[in-house]
């Protein structure tokens, strides 16, 4: 790849004279960003905080800061570098040589009477010269109780399941269109996980233009069920028709989940974002665990809606069509189902759904331009789980994965980990029962 | 604007160290789609077990380098089994969903804080190539002199990888080649085309899945080998899920099922990469701008490159599903 070096190209043609007096400006400039670097290096500085580990009376974090306590720094070698005492807002600037290993003390003698360094508080600190994000670093020292220790064993359990509830019901709500597209056409949908991106984009899109995320949530919802019938009809169906095998269609969506992708890359940019209204929430407490009222109305709204497509499915005539198509497309069409029609409106309701399950995530978590993709997989564990393309399976395997994955750090896997069992989950119910938990037994193989 | 350096750089890339082990990945691939018709969407999982193998043996085993070989094969083989025993004896698309599932949760075991002592976490792993470049300077290339002539200048160093990784290419391409015209890859042939007709002939199905995904898998680890040894480092997020749909596209680009397409394939798919890189880099240095100040900046062009490579696949498969050098018929397989 070429690499444009210095911005403006130079014309072969340009002068003698020119490219040397251009090359000694440059020389200088480079020189002078170079004292510029040095001279910002010399203000590099510890903050270092020494704090006192209280709750309020509501139970919240109220820490207060510890004055007067002694800290010394000493550099990778152990030589003393700088030292410093806490003021009354509990921290010490300590100016530093330059962005290196250093390794932070505090004279515990000098902490006030009956207070001592919390057990989880590493003293001393080391710091790494690679985690100065600015030229000012906060080190932390906590005395007291550390707040996780007073959580109790069952407010753990009982937090960690409401967030996979949470991420439980998103997951059965975006894997719904996957399972039943599955199940009437055969076609395995690679980038479902961009459709769920895709209404994120779309309320983010409408949200940061000035619309309330409340009118913007909405007009994504519709925006994904269009993007659904846009796929269908420009796309699969045509495939469909011409008698394109499943495994070249499947390719397809592969090539669509990559083209989608980068587009949001594009467009978004790659940090996550929130959306602009609902970020400064406080948590609540509600029995034994903590939920802020964001979170606890995208629970509630999922849960209804989820409970919306399932009466549909088992009430409706359109629900029980569905529901026919995706057992046996010959037979649904024989007794005169229109399967295209579902066909169509399963796109249509999954593309909706989709982007539902987006907005809610987006909420939840953050907006960010791969953040389908990232939950793809754990969609396919849970339809797999269910019943691959089986209507209420979807549903069922999507909650359950959901409670698993953020459940599963309560008995040691790392959280970076957490969507690892999901995998384990998979490959034991295809050994086990490979049609799933609601899907019938069939032969194959 | 300079369309001579565009052509340029994408003809180094034609050649490449890219182009190459993204060759001999798709030379894997193509034994499990092409030939019997598996859904390998984790091709990067065996790269890693491969880069993974060998980056071990010296920082983290304390053995020689030369070893990681069989650490490399030995952890693609089990790799293989892990994905092929749930799913091969099921229809074709959960072995797609547990290679993709796979691969990804072996990024994320890789990158982990928890097996940073194993894998090196983020920073991933170096400091065990030193070896392989060796054998280069012994047999006289030396690694910071230039050979070559016109625009095919390289270091002794990258020379020395190209040579390796061109006949990596070479050895695994002819071999697949004569495995494919024997008995055992006319069986793997008929697999694809109709998996009951092959059982009801007495031939054991399963085991020859197993074989073929385990083959492609150990050659797709190669490519890992050759990538880490070639770039002296394993990087965790050089084996994401797009990896491997790249190969992919490379793959059907040159035409499955053709042991010239996997290899040309891949080179071409890096041709119009670069391409159409340093051209977007070219267009949006000019003083009037194509689309605009804001539309595009030098920070988007590698999104929107990737964007036209998957638009790429879609076309591909739409209007001309047999690649360069394809057989129609033979891209025509359903899913089973």
């Amino acid at each position: 790849m070429t690499t444009q070096v210095g911005g403006t190209p130079f014309h072969a043609r340009a002068p003698r004279w020119f490219l040397r007096a251009a090359a000694l400006l440059f020389v200088a400039l480079a020189a002078f960003s170079g004292s510029s670097v040095a001279q910002a290096q010399d203000e590099v500085s510890l903050q270092v905080q020494v704090k006192d580990q209280q709750r309020d009376e509501n139970g919240r974090a109220d820490n207060q800061p510890v004055p007067g306590v002694s800290v010394v720094v000493l550099d990778a070698n152990g030589a003393e570098v700088a030292t410093g005492v806490t003021n009354d807002e509990g921290f010490a600037l300590i100016p530093v040589p330059g962005r290196a290993d250093y390794v932070v003390q505090i004279d515990e003698d000098t902490l006030p009477d009956g207070l001592a360094l919390s057990p989880d508080t590493p003293s001393p600190a080391t710091v790494s010269g690679d985690s100065f994000t600015t030229s000012r670093k906060i080190v932390n020292f906590f005395t007291g109780q550390s707040q996780s220790a007073e959580v109790s064993q069952i407010e753990k359990v009982a937090q960690r399941f409401a967030d996979g509830v949470r991420l439980g019901l998103i997951i059965a709500m975006c894997s719904v269109g996957l399972s039943l597209i599955f199940g009437t056409t055969g076609l395995t949908n690679f980038a479902h996980g961009e459709m769920v991106t895709f209404g994120a984009m779309v309320a983010y899109g409408f949200n940061s233009a000035g619309l309330h995320i409340l009118l913007a949530a909405p007009l994504a919802v519709i925006a994904g069920g269009a993007f659904g019938y846009f796929l269908n009809q420009v796309g699969f169906q045509q495939f469909r028709r011409r008698g394109m095998g499943l495994i070249s269609q499947m390719v397809i969506t592969l090539g669509l989940s990559i083209m989608l992708k980068n587009l949001f890359l594009w467009y978004f940019g790659g940090r996550d974002k929130p959306f602009l209204n609902y970020t400064n929430q406080v948590g609540q407490q509600i029995g034994p665990i903590t939920i802020t009222m964001r979170d606890l109305t995208v629970t509630i709204l999922a849960a209804i809606v989820l409970v919306a497509v399932a009466l549909t499915l088992q009430y409706t005539r359109l629900g029980k069509a569905t529901r026919a198509v995706s057992d046996n497309v010959d037979l649904a069409s024989s007794t005169g189902i229109d399967s295209a029609k579902v066909i169509r409106l399963i796109w249509i309701t999954g593309g909706a759904l989709a982007a539902l399950g987006g907005v809610f995530r987006g909420l939840d978590e953050q907006v960010s331009w791969d953040m389908g993709t990232a939950l793809l997989f754990l969609m396919f564990a849970g339809i797999t789980l269910g019943g691959l393309g089986s209507a209420y399976g979807a549903l069922v395997g999507g909650f359950v994965v959901g409670i698993l994955v953020e459940t599963s750090t309560l008995v040691g896997v790392p959280t970076e980990l957490k969507t690892a069992p999901a995998l384990l989950i998979l490959i034991l119910i295809l050994l086990v029962r490979p049609q799933g938990i609601l899907g019938r037994a069939q032969r194959v193989g | 604007m300079d369309i001579g350096a565009v052509l340029e750089t994408a003809i180094l890339q034609f050649i490449g160290l890219n182009a190459c082990y993204y060759a001999i990945a798709a030379i894997g691939l193509n034994v499990q789609f092409g030939y019997t018709g598996l859904l390998n969407f984790g091709q990067a999982g065996f790269m890693a077990a491969g880069a993974y193998g060998i980056g071990q043996t010296v920082p983290i085993f304390g053995i020689s380098m030369w070893w990681g070989i069989g650490v490399a094969v030995g952890y693609s083989v089990f790799l293989g089994l892990l994905m092929g025993v749930p799913t091969l004896r099921l229809r074709a698309d959960y072995l797609a969903i547990v290679t993709i599932a796979a691969a990804e949760i072996v990024r994320l075991v890789v990158r982990s804080v928890a097996a940073k002592d194993a894998f090196g976490g983020t920073d991933g792993l170096t400091g065990f190539a030193s070896s392989f470049q060796q054998v280069g300077v012994d047999l006289g290339l030396r690694p910071a002199s230039q050979y070559g002539f016109w625009i095919f200048t390289f270091s002794g160093r990258n020379l020395w990888n190209l040579i390796v990784g061109w006949t990596l290419v070479a050895i695994f391409g002819v071999i697949v080649w004569l495995l494919m015209k024997s008995p055992w890859g006319r069986v793997l042939k008929a697999i694809r085309e109709d998996e009951d007709a092959v059982r009801s002939l007495g031939k054991n199905v399963f085991s020859y899945k197993m074989q073929a995904l385990v083959l492609g898998g150990v050659i797709g680890s190669f490519a890992g080998i050759m990538l880490a040894l070639g770039n002296a480092n394993v990087q965790p997020d050089n084996y994401s899920r797009d990896l491997t749909f790249f190969i992919l596209t490379g793959l059907v680009l040159g035409g499955v099922a053709k042991v010239t397409g996997s290899i040309v394939g891949p080179m071409l798919f890096w041709f119009i990469f670069a391409f159409l890189d340093s051209l977007l880099r070219q267009l949006i240095d000019q003083p009037f701008r194509l689309f605009g100040t804001t539309l595009i900046e030098s920070t988007d062009i590698g999104a929107i490159v990737f964007m036209v490579m998957g638009g790429l696949l879609v076309a591909l498969m739409v209007f001309r599903p047999q690649g360069l050098f394809g057989n129609r018929k033979e891209m025509a397989f359903e899913g089973r």
